[in-house]
This record gives C-alpha cells, sequence and structure tokens, in this order.
C-alpha cells in the first residue's frame, strides 16, 4: 500500500557566517550545510491500516510526508502510495489521497467553509451523493453548520481544524496523510474525529497515516505505530507492541494501614530491590519498578503481604514515557556535512 | 479544464471582499497617469497637427500613455506576489497535495483580478481622462485589433509575474525582485517613454523584448501607428509568439523548480 524504500531527503540549507565581515562574504561564496531529514527510512504500511507515524522533533516526519504526498522529490530511494511514486505522478497520486498540514491552512483564506467544500467539490469531481452523504456526516459529528459563512482568516484555530480534518476526507480518498491535526482540538472534538475517521475506515477501508506530539491523539486513532528516531524505523508494530516494550511499570495503590506516607515507601523500596515508590495524589502510594526485574504479579504480593490494600491498579505504561526511552537509547551523532558551492 | 474554474469563481468572491483595494488601486493609477501625460502634454503642446516627434499628436500621446496606464493595471494581476510568498513561506505545499497544476490554477485565479481591475479601476480613470483631456478616437478596425492584442499583453504579463514570482525559489529578496521587474517592464514597455521616442539601437532592443507586447504593442495597433495588414500582423503574431515561449518557459522552470522544492518545517 505505502512502501519507502532506503527513502533519503537532504536539504542544503546556506551557512551565515558570524558578523558583517561574514555576512559580506557570503554575498561572494555561498557555503551550504547538507542536512540529512530522512535518513534511509524503509518501511511498509499495509492498506487500511491507522498508523502513527511518530518521531522526536526534526526525526524527518512532516518531510517523509511531504514525499509521500509527492510535494518534495526524495534524494535517493524511493516511496509508493498505492504503486505510483507520488512525486511523479504528483496529480494522479493526489486524486486518491487526503492531507491535512496542521501548520498551513488549505481551505480559502477569503472564502467560508462552505464555499470551500464548493469548490474542493469541482475540483474532485466529488460525486452528488458522496458530497451529500460527507457533508451530513461533518453535521452530524464536526458541527460544521456552526462555522456558517464566516471567512476561514476569522476561524478559531479549533474551528478551522475541523473544517481541515473535513476538507481531508470530502472526496473520499483511499489514504489520508494527516500531519499534527489536531492543534487545537478540544476533547469532544477529537472524540468526534475519531469517529470521523473509524466510520471511514470502516466503510471505506481508509489507510491514515497520522504524525502527532499528541500521545492522545494517536491512542484515540491509530492501531499501529511506526516510530522514526533521526530518520530509522526503530519500531514498527501495534500500538499495543510498542507499550510492552516499556522498561518501567507503574502500580498504583491506596491502603488502610495507618503509616505515614514515608514509611510506606521506605518499606517498599527496603522490600523489593531498584523500585521507585512515591506517594501520589489522594494518600495513594506510585510504585514504578523495573519490567525486565519484577512481574507486576510479583509486585501485587509483596504489596498484598505488607499493606491493607484498599484500591490498587496498574495503569498502562505512558507511551509519551516508552517514546522517551526509545529515543534515549540510540543517540548516534546527526549525520550531516559541509560543502562548498 | 473544469476543474479550474472554481479556482477563478472562488478567486472573485474573495477579491470583492477587499473593496476599497480597487479605489487605492485607482487613486494610484490615475496619479501615475496624470504624471506621465501632463508631462508629455507640455512636450507635445507646441506639436504641429500633422505629428510632434516620433510622429504624434497631442491627442495621440496623450492616448498612449493613458492606455499604457491603464493596461498596466490589467497587468497588474497579483501573481508575482503570491507566488512568491507561497514559495517563499511554503505554502506552495498545500496546492501542491491537489490534483491540479499551479501554473495553470494561478493562470485561472488571476483571471478575475484583471477582469476586475478593468472594470473598477480601468473604465473609471479612461472615464476621467476622457472628460479631462482630448483623446485620440481609433478606427474601429485598430480598436478591434487593440482588444485582441490587450488578451495577448495579459497572457504575456501573466507569464513575466509567474517567473518573477518563481524568483522565490531562489531568493527570499522577492521584494527587490519584484521592484527590479516593475521598472524594466514600464522601461521597455513603452509606459514611461514611448519606444517611438527612444534613441535608435533602444528601441531596436525594446521593439525585440517581449514587455513591448504589454503596452507599446497593443497601442501601435489602437493608434493606427502600424504598415498595412502585414504590419499589424507582425505586432500580433510578435506578441503570441512571446506568450508562448514565456509559458513554455515557465512551464519548463516550475517542473524543474517542483524537482528541486525544499519545503522545511511544518
Amino acid at each position: 500500500m505505502i512502501v519507502a524504500h532506503e527513502l533519503v531527503k537532504e536539504f542544503r540549507i546556506p551557512e551565515r557566517r558570524p558578523g558583517l565581515a561574514g555576512s559580506l562574504a557570503t554575498l561572494f561564496t555561498r557555503r551550504y550545510r547538507v542536512t540529512r531529514a530522512v535518513d534511509r527510512v524503509s518501511f511498509e504500511i499495509p492498506a487500511g491500516s491507522r498508523t502513527a507515524y511518530i518521531g522526536a522533533n526534526g526525526a524527518g516526519k512532516s518531510t517523509t510526508i511531504k514525499m509521500l504526498t509527492g510535494i518534495m522529490t526524495p534524494t535517493s530511494g524511493y516511496c509508493r502510495v498505492r504503486g505510483i511514486e507520488p512525486y511523479r505522478h504528483r496529480q494522479r497520486n493526489a486524486r486518491s489521497i487526503g492531507v491535512v498540514f496542521g501548520q498551513r491552512s488549505q481551505l480559502w483564506w477569503d472564502l467560508s467553509v462552505p464555499d470551500s467544500f464548493r469548490i474542493l467539490r469541482r475540483i474532485y469531481d466529488i460525486p452528488d451523493h458522496v458530497y451529500r452523504r460527507n457533508l451530513a456526516r461533518y453535521r452530524e459529528l464536526l458541527d460544521i453548520d456552526a462555522l456558517g459563512t464566516t471567512p476561514v482568516r476569522q476561524l478559531s484555530l479549533g474551528q478551522r481544524m475541523r473544517a481541515e480534518i473535513a476538507a481531508s476526507l470530502l472526496h473520499d480518498p483511499a489514504v489520508v496523510f494527516w500531519d499534527e491535526p489536531t492543534i487545537g482540538l478540544d476533547m469532544v472534538l477529537k472524540e468526534a474525529v475519531r469517529e470521523l475517521v473509524n466510520r471511514a475506515h470502516r466503510e471505506l477501508g481508509t489507510t491514515v497515516v497520522l504524525t502527532s506530539h499528541d500521545i492522545a491523539d494517536i491512542a484515540a486513532i491509530c492501531d499501529s505505530a511506526l516510530v522514526v528516531d533521526r530518520g530509522r524505523v526503530v519500531h514498527q508494530g501495534s500500538i499495543q507492541d510498542l507499550l510492552r516494550s516499556a522498561d518501567r511499570r507503574s502500580v498504583l495503590f491506596d491502603h488502610r494501614d495507618r503509616l505515614a506516607a514515608d514509611a510506606v515507601c521506605a518499606t517498599v523500596e527496603r522490600g523489593l530491590p531498584g523500585v521507585r515508590a512515591v506517594p501520589a495524589d489522594g494518600g495513594r502510594v506510585h510504585v514504578d519498578y523495573p519490567a525486565a526485574e519484577f512481574t507486576s504479579r510479583q509486585v501485587l504480593a509483596f504489596l498484598l503481604d505488607h499493606f491493607d490494600l484498599a484500591d490498587c491498579y496498574a495503569p498502562e505504561p505512558d507511551l509519551e514515557d516508552v517514546l522517551r526511552q526509545i529515543y534515549g537509547r540510540q543517540r548516534p551523532a546527526a549525520p550531516s556535512g559541509v560543502s562548498a558551492v | 479544464m473544469r476543474a479550474y474554474v472554481p479556482f477563478a469563481t472562488g478567486g472573485l468572491q474573495s477579491l470583492l471582499q477587499y473593496r476599497s483595494m480597487f479605489v487605492v488601486t485607482g487613486v494610484t493609477a490615475a496619479a501615475g497617469a496624470a504624471v506621465t501625460v501632463f508631462l508629455w502634454r507640455a512636450v507635445y503642446a507646441d506639436a504641429p497637427a500633422s505629428g510632434g516627434p516620433g510622429g504624434f499628436t497631442l491627442a495621440g500621446i496623450t492616448t498612449y500613455l493613458l492606455l499604457a496606464q491603464i493596461l498596466q493595471v490589467l497587468h497588474t494581476n497579483r501573481v508575482d506576489d503570491e507566488v512568491a510568498a507561497e514559495v517563499y513561506r511554503g505554502d506552495v505545499a498545500v496546492m501542491l497535495v491537489r490534483p491540479v497544476s499551479y501554473p495553470l490554477v494561478r493562470f485561472f485565479a488571476c483571471l478575475p483580478v484583471v477582469a476586475a481591475n478593468a472594470v473598477l479601476v480601468g473604465v473609471p480613470v479612461l472615464l476621467l481622462f476622457a472628460f479631462l483631456v482630448p483623446l485620440a478616437v481609433p478606427r474601429p478596425g485598430d480598436a478591434a485589433l487593440f482588444a485582441v492584442s490587450a488578451v495577448l499583453s495579459v497572457l504575456i504579463a501573466f507569464c513575466v509575474n509567474l517567473l518573477t514570482g518563481m524568483a522565490g525559489f531562489l531568493t527570499t529578496n522577492t521584494w527587490g525582485v519584484r521592484m527590479v521587474k516593475q521598472s524594466v517592464v514600464a522601461f521597455f514597455a513603452g509606459q514611461l517613454v514611448p519606444i517611438a521616442l527612444m534613441p535608435g539601437p533602444l528601441a531596436a532592443l525594446a521593439r525585440a523584448l517581449p514587455f513591448r507586447g504589454m503596452a507599446d504593442g497593443p497601442l501601435t495597433l489602437l493608434l493606427g501607428r502600424y504598415d498595412g495588414a502585414a504590419g499589424a500582423f507582425g505586432v500580433l503574431a510578435q506578441q503570441a509568439g512571446w506568450a508562448a515561449g514565456l509559458a513554455a518557459v515557465c512551464a519548463v522552470l516550475w517542473r524543474r523548480a517542483l524537482g528541486r522544492l525544499e519545503v522545511l518545517g511544518g
């Protein structure tokens, strides 16, 4: 469905030299620094999956999306979306994809949202029944009518983002690329967006590729994750697998013993070496243990033995923490070089 | 092509939100025309009825300079500003995710700008000056030739502005590039000094360049300053040739620029 093979994208960034003499020198000789934004990335995203494309800042997420949408041409390697190389057949590719760039509006700045939609309908030649069905859906889930005839430039970020998301799905694309789509959306709308994409996925088998810094978005919308660090894929699989790779897990508990919180924590840390226990809100205790050394069962057994437990639960590991670990694990020097042109 | 029509109608809708802009453009154009028209009218004040320098009569030179100014308003299609800004800011990325050709989108989007400038600025300025100063009345045939030629001039202006806007790929100082373009076009189109009045070699150069087709070409036809049907055809053919040539250059350069497009961030 979506394939990337040894995908590389390098940017040439003019180097500015310090001081006035440096500025004058750049008038005559220009030096460029070559930055590799995407470093030999290979992956495959199956049709009908909802994949989160995850990476730290500068991991090449947006750049990869721009190659998959045909905006930029790779420096080397190739990528294919539904069998075609997007940058070679940009317009053909564009017919079957929907895109949201959270940072840039794709709507008509001076027109209202309904007017923008009418233009999109003509551009993509959207059949009547599809257009009506989708509009009805946006009314129901995104309350799109509330945006009225206000020009897009006067909408709030949240309102605009609702319209952007709707616009990206209007022509029933086979693949949607959402680059940071939910900036400015509140919880209720995030829920609605999730429902919207789930319906498209269920009825049309739409493939979703999402990049986001918001872990809640990823968890809500995606079923699999592609983690890229410094241009390299470091994890590909389901979100569950990703969470399971956490090297520290937690247990929270509440007890009826008349003990000071510090004493409870000290008892836990003494009994289970390598474990960290800290008082949490509401008199609870947060126990953080290395997954390699203990099972949750061992930790629970210890707690049951030593305390009169009132409540106890083991939350899913935090995706953010998992990612931080993955990034922390490998820190090679950034590949870059200087060339004079 | 049907997919491009909404870019024209949408452009018109956007444009109508900025009505005061036409007033500003109109005042600027009228002031610009006043400067050149009254300056040159002083020069031609004592010209004989048979024609002064360059063979212009007083009414002839007035018409030439006034219409050159109005043609310039038609050529202010905002393509240079918008393309430069979109390329520089990276917003061109958004246009590229649509199944349409960007240069064609820009062309269709500029049509309402040209039409609105013609109707809301061109016509009022023309009427204002017709009221103030005597103008040459063209023969009907020449007026028709002028109309065809004016359309070709709009095409040339589109290509020149698109190329100017594409400078955004090379430099961040697109304002400077646009200023240079504006001066070069104003001079070589004959808008400030009619080409017929330029010294020989300079006039020859100006006649060979595409900018001639933006003002001097159409005005040569309007004022009947051509040599029979062949002369008129020559002017139109030169314009059409430049329009086609520049369009081809635009297409090639655009394609090459896209291959090297670097949109950083966002």
